[in-house]
């Protein structure tokens, strides 16, 4: 066997052998799930959920008959305003010039109140002015004079799902690639020089890029299955959780096999340049924990480019942003997931962005490795 | 035996703005226990890890048994085996799996191609020797985070002698250990320069030094004071830790 296969073989066995490794790796699969169950049942309450309106003065007929079967509960206050700071969801006061309203933006469910309460209003005047046309001999379809027919090509609840899955599985994967080989990247560095066996690695025989090589493999392959494992304990639990009722079909949500190969590859690649990252970050430090500090700013590397998904879906940048390491991988995981589309030259920027990426970070650890201050300061 | 297995000639090395070594030589044999003494911070450990290549000489230059330390490093790791105080061992693997590690890393029964899984029978019976020799066996199999100091200082010699290299150097190998642990220590540098191993033994325990060295080299901020036999190195004084401090005084 060769010396990288003598090393890589040494780390796996101590990895399994590694608590903090396992157990961290067990708790991202077994918590991701969990998460997103809770997450599903809070927001499947939300949609069901009643909410209270306080009001003073008269409803207009037939607007009650609206209200009431659209989750919104009608209470009298005595002040609607001051009511709608904490006690009801939002206030209101009818008056027979129209209708005050009161709410407070911060709350998500005034929020939710003030969206259903505009709804039913726009609809009830549109009843009105129908009603006020038809009584005067005018078609109503004459406010209508371009009528449009949606045909949406996927249910509402397929798009919920994917534009949920395009942010979280990226942001999962991205974070399970770091987080799942670090302890075994930290040990395999920093912790030579912590346990005092890093003199003696170097002076056997065999070439230290080689040495180098089997942790790095080592590592690649923890974070690669604690990357996968996540994923599929999370797609095992989606297909388990209702994302609503489309055409009297209850709708789960599943990977297409193209978004499914896609991020297994992008895994692979994350897997290798982030266990580059670790292993030179931990060849720097004197010992585990300091290891540690250094590769904490690295959990913000990957929870950017995932906000930018979520807070910015539409976000399409020409081909030179899928250099940038990290983002890329997000962006092209977006595009699978969401439309079930990968731009062949989007991914091979990708690809070639994130190979430099861990060969550039090769590079560093081996000649960091190969540096007589690695001993000086130890 | 008077072989020169290592050859030390007019070595310097700077270490950041700090002159560790200034121009040191010495030879060291087969078959003979040689002493490297000198206070802390005089260059022994620094001329050591010159000597087995962990670090490279600025100026001089270093043999060992023929090979030049700078042109044919993994040569000279072949024939080298290095015991510290710092016995760090891997404390996940057993015993016998972090002898085996070095085993393999250094080559031992790496000839043997076309094997498919498990310790093949060359390194197997390597390993097992060690084990042996250093009566490591009923704690071989415990993993290494559980073993005394001691016994973490046995496996740590293991290491470094189960590719049977014919040059040991310890590295003030007694500083951690208890009484027993160093007399077995002690006893196994005599063993190894029976079998006709050069034994480069750097320390700062002169007791030890006098009863263990055919010949020693004090070194004393970088440069060599006194080089020669023990007994001649002593001299007139009383013991070689009298000659030791009044050579030092000297050179101070």
């Amino acid at each position: 066997m060769s010396s990288a296969g003598i090393v890589f073989r040494k780390e796996l066995r101590e990895i399994i052998r590694d608590r903090r490794t396992l157990i961290a790796i067990g708790l991202a699969v077994l918590a991701s799930p969990v998460v997103l169950l809770v997450i599903s049942q809070v927001s499947t309450r939300s949609v069901a959920q009643t909410y209270t309106v306080g009001y003073t003065g008269e409803i207009p007929a037939g607007l009650d008959v609206l209200f009431n079967a659209t989750g919104l509960k009608f209470e009298r206050v005595d002040d609607p305003a001051e009511a709608a700071r904490k006690e009801v969801d939002l206030g209101v006061v009818f008056t027979p010039n129209g209708i005050d309203e009161y709410y407070d933006p911060t709350r998500q469910s005034a929020q939710i109140a003030d969206i259903r309460l505009q709804t039913i209003l726009g609809r009830y005047d549109a009843a009105r002015i129908a009603a006020a046309l038809q009584a005067k001999g005018v078609d109503p379809s004459i406010l209508n004079p371009l009528p449009v027919t949606v045909h949406p090509l996927s249910s509402p609840a397929e798009a919920a799902g994917n534009a949920f899955l395009s942010f979280f599985l990226p942001y999962i994967l991205i974070t399970m690639s770091l987080t799942g080989g670090l302890s075994a990247a930290l040990d395999a560095s920093a912790g030579e020089r912590e346990r005092k066996t890093l003199e003696s690695l170097l002076l056997t025989p065999a070439p230290r890029g080689a040495v180098l090589i089997g942790k790095l493999l080592a590592v690649s392959l923890i974070s690669l299955v604690a990357a996968v494992a996540a994923i599929a304990s999370m797609l095992v639990a989606l297909s388990q959780i209702d994302f609503g009722i489309s055409q009297g079909v209850k709708t789960h949500v599943a990977l297409s096999p193209l978004a499914a190969s896609v991020m297994v590859w992008l895994a692979l690649l994350l897997s290798v340049a982030f266990a580059s990252v670790t292993v030179t970050l931990g060849t720097l430090a004197r010992n585990f924990r300091q290891g540690q500090a250094y590769a904490t700013p690295l959990y913000f590397i990957t929870i950017f480019p995932a906000s930018i998904v979520l807070f910015i879906p539409d976000f399409n940048p020409g081909l030179a942003y899928y250099t940038i390491p990290i983002l890329n991988a997000v962006l092209v995981m977006r595009d699978a997931i969401l439309h079930n589309v990968v731009s062949a030259g989007a991914l091979a920027v990708t690809s070639a962005s994130l190979i430099v990426t861990g060969a550039l970070c090769f590079y560093a650890a081996l000649r960091l490795f190969t540096r007589e201050a690695l001993l000086v300061r130890s | 035996m008077t072989d020169v297995a290592v050859r030390v000639d007019r070595l310097e090395k700077t270490l950041g703005r700090n002159e560790v070594l200034r121009g040191i030589s010495f030879d060291a044999r087969s078959g003979e226990i040689f002493g490297l003494l000198g206070p802390n911070g005089a260059g022994k450990t620094t001329t050591l890890r010159v000597i087995c290549t962990l670090l490279a000489p600025d100026a001089g230059s270093v043999e060992v048994l023929g090979f030049d330390t700078r042109t044919a490093p993994q040569e000279v790791r072949r024939r080298v085996g290095v015991v510290t105080a710092e016995f760090g061992v891997y404390p996940r693997l057993s015993a016998r799996e972090n002898i085996a590690y070095f085993a393999e890393l250094s080559g031992v029964g790496r000839a043997r191609a076309g094997r498919t899984s498990g310790l093949d029978g060359e390194l197997n019976k390597r390993v097992d020797g060690v084990i042996e020799r250093l009566d490591i066996g009923s704690f071989a199999r415990q993993r290494a985070e559980t073993l005394s100091s001691g016994q973490k200082q046995k496996v740590a010699i293991a290491r470094a002698i189960v590719h049977d290299p014919p040059v040991l150097m310890f590295d003030e190998p007694t500083s951690n250990l208890d009484v027993l642990a160093s007399r077995e220590i002690r006893e196994f540098m005599v063993e190894s320069k029976g079998r006709g191993k050069c034994v480069i033994f750097s320390t700062h325990v002169l007791h030890d030094a006098e009863r263990l060295c055919d010949r020693v080299t004090i070194i004393h901020e970088g440069r060599v004071v006194a080089s020669g036999p023990t007994a001649e190195v002593r001299g007139t004084h009383q013991d070689l830790e009298d000659s030791f401090l009044s050579l030092v005084e000297a050179a101070s």
